[in-house]
């Protein structure tokens, strides 16, 4: 670990970033009813990526950055907890809501796998790809389960890629633009941004409390638990729920198709 | 124990860019958000600490939102301070070198990134926007019907 601390030239090139992003500061720009802010973090994401591919940036300063990552997320973690402690009573009467919306995660097997298997025809790789949001505990358990070179494997492996580069950035502008454009509430959407990975969240979570600077506190302590509760119930729900329901929606789906199919053959 | 003390430099070093993120932020420098931050690094390591005292397979952020939430429980003598101190630290200034960090790291997997294809893109997306929606779907309605939103 301590090659990480001593990177210098990593940390030195964040302080840049962080000077440059909060110089910028945050940018709003009003469409009709809604706002869609560009905060410092969002540009961080950006010029972070732009400077890995200038000579400033050496192999070795992205490779420390990614266990940094996992471990800075933990004073992320910190601050939400001295948010929730005063607001505790708030968040015990959520409690309920908190509990329930962790089945919302599914929505990917339902919006995801019809589309890969019915619109886009793949195969089992579609399990892989939409069973969970797909971050290291998914990653584990599908490369145990059916391995990392089976079709669910590589599946899962796009997605965590995918989510990796885009995710955080996705999630940012999404949150604010869900907040601002439909009827969901923030606090619905804080909830909602528990997802189970500490910078897609924080992405999420900025973006929100931009726009609802008075709920801070709410929104803060509502993603934090519903993270958390990702965090602690994710695998388990992965392992016994979402994948043989994916499973068997992708049979079900599979079937369909066959029958499709068949009949265009005998048509044409 | 030698891994927790490193632990802490680390995250002094990372904790003390968010800081001067946080200052150019709120355009000011206090003590009491300097106290905040320090806060926070405490938090952090006791968190650690604990993870690695208690043989339990839980993982270590589990202890860290625990001690965050018993520090600045308003009911204890210490809780007021506490939630005074770490106010002064906005979440976004945590979150922006990390995301820095995470930009930095995410090079690495640009090469992957571009050759995906883009329906596998399509389907990441709709992976990604259906945990979200699902979930705050649900959450809006339970809110609702419990009349807290």
């Amino acid at each position: 670990m301590m090659d990480l601390i001593k990177d210098w030239r990593l940390h030195l090139l964040v302080l840049g970033v962080v000077l440059i992003t909060e110089a910028i500061g945050t940018i709003r720009i009003e469409i009709g009813p809604g706002v869609i802010m560009l905060l410092p973090m969002l540009f961080a994401i950006v010029i972070g990526l732009l400077l890995f591919f200038t000579p400033l940036v050496k192999e070795k300063q992205s490779k420390h950055a990614e266990p940094i990552i996992t471990l800075s997320v933990t004073l992320l973690i910190a601050k939400i907890g001295v948010t929730i402690g005063p607001g505790l009573t708030d968040l015990i009467a959520a409690g309920p809501a908190l509990l329930l919306q962790e089945v919302g995660n599914f929505g990917t097997i339902f919006l995801a796998l019809p589309i890969a298997v019915l619109l886009f025809n793949m195969k089992r790789e579609a399990i892989g790809m939409t069973h969970s949001v797909g971050r290291e505990p998914n990653l584990g358990l599908i490369y145990d389960k059916y391995g990392f070179e089976s079709p669910e494997g590589k599946g899962v492996t796009t997605v965590y890629i995918f989510g990796t580069v885009f995710g955080a950035m996705f999630y940012g502008l999404i949150a604010g633009f869900l907040a601002s454009f439909t009827p969901l509430h923030p606090l619905s959407l804080a909830m909602a941004a528990g997802v189970g990975s500490g910078s897609m969240m924080a992405a999420a979570v900025g973006s929100l409390v931009g726009l609802y600077p008075e709920l801070e506190p709410q929104i803060v302590a509502f993603a934090g638990a519903s993270n958390l509760l990702t965090y602690s119930t994710g695998l388990f729900v992965s392992m016994f729920i979402a994948l043989p329901m994916t499973e068997k929606l992708y049979t079900i789906f599979k079937k369909w198709k066959g029958g499709e199919e068949k009949k265009n053959e005998k048509s044409a | 124990m030698k891994n927790l003390h490193e632990y802490f430099l680390l995250m002094f070093v990372v904790g003390s860019v968010a800081y001067v993120g946080n200052v150019i932020g709120d355009g000011m420098f206090s003590l009491q958000s300097m106290a905040g931050m320090l806060i926070l690094i405490l938090i952090a390591g006791l968190g650690q600490l604990l993870s690695k005292l208690i043989p339990l397979n839980v993982p270590s952020v589990v202890y860290v939102i625990a001690i965050g939430i018993v520090a600045s429980l308003p009911q204890t003598p210490w809780g007021e301070s506490v939630s005074v101190f770490t106010n002064e630290i906005n979440l976004l200034s945590i979150a922006t070198p990390i995301l820095a960090y995470a930009g930095i790291a995410i090079g690495r997997s640009w090469t992957d990134f571009v050759t995906m294809g883009w329906k596998a893109m399509v389907v990441s997306t709709c992976v990604l926007f259906g945990t979200l929606i699902g979930s705050a779907v649900i959450a809006q309605i339970v809110l609702t019907f419990q009349g807290i939103i």
